[in-house]
């Protein structure tokens, strides 16, 4: 079932997609769910129940910022603590990701 | 589904919950449909993709009570959490209720066998004193103290099992998420909830 562990992958790389996200810039919902939904094809309402957890976690906190056109929008931006994790959650993938190579390398 | 009536539902869904995190998970919302609206998409389209509302409404409330019982682990966030998970609907989650009334009551049981035998061993050890020999005041000395220790010992125990219980309860009804997991799965998981209900 090659789709069910494409989707697993995915699940288990949301929360170190929306961290690196974060990192490289502030953002708000909207767009950190149309970047995840056109790059890892992510469903657009599970991003507020993912922001929620990692806001009540610590790893990202929230800041209103005024909006020419409309409400201000909400955007999130990393804690101390988010960064770590993040830095925690890259080292990981990697090391993972480079053990998978080398196995996968052998076998072809 | 137009945008007032998503958000109506979702509103009127997540009833009971603290009215400060209700109102900034339906602002939440309400902002994606107006983010959705200047990027040119209809709402019913936006409305579609978020997934049933209902559904959505039920599976953060569970959330919330089974937050609490990972943050406080007392009697009433276990209730909560039990409730939490029986309030998802999901119908493999309903089959399990007879089974977590039998356990349950079973446990239960063994509560009211081990607060008998705490008493029948108080009772032991204050009668002790009035023994006729030397020999029956030890017996009952000891023997009172046996028993109120193997009660206690016995209490313990079943306070591990039942939030064992718990946790496995909580695991399971985080399973039934349609929603709230990581939905990767680009088919909204609305059809089989539509289906159910």
């Amino acid at each position: 079932m090659p789709e069910a562990v494409d989707i697993q992958l995915k699940k288990g790389a949301l929360d170190l997609c929306v961290l690196a996200l974060l990192s490289r810039a502030d953002s708000y919902a909207y767009e950190i769910a149309s970047r995840l939904a056109e790059a890892i094809g992510m469903g657009e309402g599970t991003i507020y129940p993912l922001m929620r957890r990692m806001q009540s976690d610590g790893l990202v906190e929230t800041y209103l910022v005024e909006s020419s056109a409309g409400p201000s929008r909400k955007y999130y931006r990393l804690t101390e603590a988010g960064k770590r994790s993040l830095a925690a959650q890259k080292d990981a993938w990697r090391s993972f990701a480079g053990a998978m190579q080398s196995i996968l390398g052998e076998e072809a | 589904m137009t945008r007032l009536e998503f958000i109506a539902r979702l509103r009127a869904g997540l009833s009971g919950m603290p009215d400060a995190a209700r109102a900034e998970i339906v602002a939440d919302y309400d902002a994606h449909f107006s983010e959705a609206a200047a990027a040119g998409r209809s709402e019913t389209d936006v409305a579609a993709a978020l997934g049933d509302p209902d559904r959505l409404a039920r599976e953060l409330r569970a959330e919330a009570g089974l937050k609490r019982w990972e943050s406080e682990r007392n009697p009433q966030a276990a209730a909560a959490a039990v409730f939490a998970v029986l309030g998802l609907g999901a119908i493999d989650v309903l089959f399990l209720l007879p089974i977590l009334v039998g356990v349950v009551s079973v446990l239960c049981a063994f509560v009211i066998v081990s607060i008998v035998l705490f008493v029948a061993g108080a009772i032991v050890l204050a009668v002790s004193p009035f023994g006729h020999s030397v020999a029956m005041v030890g017996a009952s000395l000891l023997g009172g103290l046996g028993m109120m220790a193997s009660a206690v010992s016995a209490g313990a125990v079943l306070t591990l099992i039942s939030i064992g219980l718990v946790n496995v309860l909580v695991w399971y009804g985080r399973l039934h998420y349609q929603l709230l997991k990581p939905a990767i799965d680009p088919r909204p998981s609305a059809p089989a909830e539509l289906a159910l209900s």
